[in-house]
């Protein structure tokens, strides 16, 4: 491991959000449209629905260098599919639970409602998650066990 | 005259080996588990004779998972990078001798089409001191494999232990009579190993039969229990199939070489969908065949030590010991 | 009892309402107990009922050379026979062709790592308020024994067992908590011995083996092993029953159920939900409730 004293002016924390392709994917758009500045720190993946965000992809996405990783989709009752969003609720209640025995930080991984109005909600979101994260310092964590052979 | 170490002497032997920087792997007491791993220190180790054993010695010549080489994309080119070789001397102390005799069974494979560069430099650099056993139990069956209690088969130097907090030593080869050059003493004591394992059947017979027997319905009977889980693989110290696999981003990766189990259901399903081994009967004969008769037929050696690991840590209470014995049923 | 259990099931295969009984034997080195398929009522002093009776025989309920038997009597636990109704739950055994002889049981001893019987029962046994098995065809045993034994449990099951290792890891910060399992993982092999002797991991191609794309790294790396485990355990939530058979199949000693316990619990604090007490339920994952809770979520 690096001995070296962590520099924290120099991390830029790296961000994963995982959204929904008809809410919150929107709500970026519209922050884009709207001018309102967020860090860009967070890398966007979209997705058809959070019901497809399979939890692997968490792991995935710590496993490939994430600080903080973000799920968002439809508000309750807004899904395009009717009900995916609530198949991940109920998902995500138990899987946090698992991250904590485990031992993975759940202070790293959000989940989030934003719909395609709420580009200010997402601009808040993204530039909270990234201003917590720089205070927490990347994840070496993780990241040692990866770098293990 | 017998040569005679003591237990202190034993450590600080290894001891110096550490100091200068030699990978020293020994067995290490975690609760009731005791398994091989390498050490820092020599009082991290449990210096006891003991026959049941999480792993065996195979994982410190032929890793459970390996890097063969090293890819990065550098513009239009991918660079390739070999793994280093492995290039420190490496002690192995307290195998059982069912563990040592599995390395000279596994060196004419590792040395047959295509030089394993990895395994032997391992093996080179590598010397194996093992401990005569104390005790057998019902999983124990060398004897009908050739192999005794203090067997020294690939072993570089024995060890029996007195029970006075010393132990006779017995150097095998050249390397061993290194390791312990000058650091034992004369004496009159001299070791003996416990009495070998009993066994009632006969595994010459019983490879017969296999080799006459492909279609038996009987391969399904006996290992109707086998949920195959594939443990006795892992655990067991000639078992050596590998599966290759490159691993990483379209940036960069590593090809590694990873052990794998004919108890599997995957390791023989064909791109079509076919699976030529499509029941766990199947894949037990596999494993029965592979042990007493195609390696035999090529390599001249039982692909099988008769540690017993396999029955041992088989939840199932299955393995080859339970497999032979329900064979032999079949022969008489 | 183990001779209420041997008439029970020589009348079922002299009836012909079973062509195979799975049941426990002394098949093992040294009379150590595994499972015995019995399909002639003459064979049935195979079977054998006692403490040593570890695995869950619903393991082979799915595999194919064991359903090619035809009508299917399979002897359960208590906790095994909650497997049963997850099985039945997720079409994966048919009711019609299974007779489900349920046994009382007292606890069972948990084996040491060289095969023989350790004086103790596992961990998951002290907490178990269950030792009359539910949902079964018919029942083996003194009832009355078993719940008095329940009665027993119940006082302490909070905090004995698998529930007082589990309060021990989550009194540990996260960074020791990860700590601790990446000791753990460090062990792992990937030989899949808790997938294969896990009855709830039926899958014919295991997430694990697939490699078009590869989801996780099937080299037993840490990286590979945090990911396997998490996925497994996971895959198993609100379906494990608990009956700890990942965990003796471990060779490396791994606490696997403390992981699935985990996912139990979460499922019962936020769902009420206990995978296998009745036929007929939905699985957790799957199905949602307009009302499930969303605190954590921004």
């Amino acid at each position: 491991m690096n001995s070296e004293p962590k520099n924290t002016d120099a991390f830029e924390p790296k961000i994963v959000a995982f959204v929904c392709n008809w809410c919150t994917y929107l709500g970026a758009d519209l922050a884009g449209t709207n001018r309102l500045e967020y860090p860009a720190n967070v890398r966007i993946i979209r997705l058809p629905c959070t019901g497809r965000v399979d939890f692997n992809l968490i792991v995935k996405a710590f496993e490939i260098g994430a600080d903080a990783v973000l799920v968002s989709g439809c508000h309750p009752g807004d899904c395009h599919y009717t009900a995916g969003n609530f198949h991940a609720r109920r998902r995500w209640n138990l899987f946090r639970e698992l991250l904590d025995t485990v031992g993975v930080d759940t202070n790293r991984v959000y989940f989030s409602w934003i719909s395609a109005a709420e580009g200010a909600k997402f601009q808040s979101l993204v530039t909270e998650i990234v201003e917590k994260t720089r205070e927490m310092g990347p994840y070496e964590e993780y990241q040692s066990i990866v770098a293990e052979a | 005259m017998s040569q005679i170490v003591t237990l202190e002497q034993l450590k600080q032997t290894l001891g110096a080996k550490l100091a200068a920087g030699a990978k020293v792997v020994a067995p290490v007491l975690d609760g009731e588990f005791a398994s091989f791993k390498e050490i820092a220190d020599v009082e991290q180790a449990s210096f006891v004779p003991r026959i049941c054993m999480q792993n065996s010695i195979e994982e410190f010549f032929f890793p459970k998972h390996e890097t063969i080489f090293t890819f990065v994309r550098q513009g239009n080119d991918v660079v390739l990078n070999d793994a280093p070789d492995f290039d420190v001397e490496q002690i192995v102390v307290g195998a059982r001798p069912c563990d040592a005799a599995a390395l000279p069974v596994l060196d004419p494979l590792f040395a047959w089409d295509y030089d394993d560069r990895f395994y032997q430099r391992r093996r080179a650099k590598s010397t194996v001191v093992s401990f005569a056993c104390t005790q057998s139990d019902a999983h124990c069956f060398c004897t009908a494999v050739g192999g005794s209690p203090e067997n020294t088969h690939g072993a570089d130097a024995i060890l029996f232990d007195l029970g006075d907090g010393s132990f006779e030593v017995r150097a095998i080869t050249d390397k061993g009579k290194a390791l312990f050059d000058g650091k034992t003493t004369e004496s009159d004591k001299v070791g003996k190993a416990c009495d070998a394992p009993v066994v009632n059947f006969d595994v010459w017979k019983i490879a017969d039969w296999i080799r006459a027997n492909f279609d038996s319905p009987v391969w399904e009977q006996v290992s109707l229990r086998c949920v195959g889980c594939g443990t006795c693989a892992y655990v067991c110290p000639t078992c050596h199939c590998f599966d290759i696999v490159d691993e990483g981003s379209y940036k960069k990766g590593k090809r590694v070489k990873n052990w794998d189990s004919c108890q599997d259901a995957m390791f023989t399903m064909h791109a079509s969908g076919h699976n030529p081994r499509d029941t766990q009967g199947k894949r037990q004969r596999q494993r029965l065949t592979h042990k007493f008769v195609i390696y035999p037929d090529k390599f001249k050696f039982y692909l099988c030590t008769g540690c017993g690991s396999c029955s041992r840590s088989c939840a199932q209470m299955f393995g080859v010991r339970p497999c032979l014995e329900a064979l032999d049923k079949e022969v008489q | 009892m183990e001779n209420e259990l041997r008439n029970a099931i020589r009348e079922l295969l002299e009836k012909q309402e079973i062509d195979v009984a799975i049941g426990y034997g002394r098949v093992g080195v040294d009379g150590a107990v595994g499972a015995v398929f019995v399909t002639s009522p003459d064979d049935v002093e195979q079977i054998v009922w006692n403490d040593e009776c570890r695995q869950n025989l619903a393991v082979h309920l799915t595999r194919p050379e064991v359903k090619a038997f035809g009508k299917i009597g399979i002897v359960v636990k208590p906790c095994d026979a909650r497997a049963v109704v997850v099985l039945a739950n997720e079409a994966q055994v048919d009711l019609d062709l299974l007779t489900i002889i349920g046994v009382v049981c007292s606890g069972i001893k948990r084996a040491k790592p060289d095969g023989t019987t350790a004086d103790e029962y596992y961990a998951k046994c002290e907490t178990c308020v269950q030792h009359t098995p539910q949902n079964v065809t018919l029942v083996v045993g003194d009832v009355a024994e078993g719940e008095a034994l329940d009665a027993k449990n119940e006082q302490n099951a909070a905090t004995a067992g698998n529930n007082a290792k589990l309060a021990k890891l989550r009194a540990m910060t996260v960074e020791e908590r990860f700590a601790y399992w990446r000791e753990q993982f460090s062990r792992c092999v990937r030989c899949y011995a808790c997938r294969q002797s896990c009855p709830m991991c039926y899958c014919n191609r295991c997430v694990a083996d697939k490699n078009r794309p590869t989801r996780i790294d099937t080299s037993a790396s840490l990286k590979g092993n945090f990911a396997w485990n998490i996925l497994r355990a996971f895959h198993l939530a609100g379906r494990c029953v608990g009956c700890g058979a990942c965990a003796s199949a471990c060779p490396a000693g791994i606490e696997l159920d403390l992981l699935n316990l985990t996912v139990s619990d979460a499922a019962k604090e936020h769902f009420g939900f206990v995978a296998g007490t009745e036929f007929g339920v939905d699985p957790l994952i799957g199905t949602y409730a307009d009302d499930d809770k969303e605190e954590f979520i921004r």
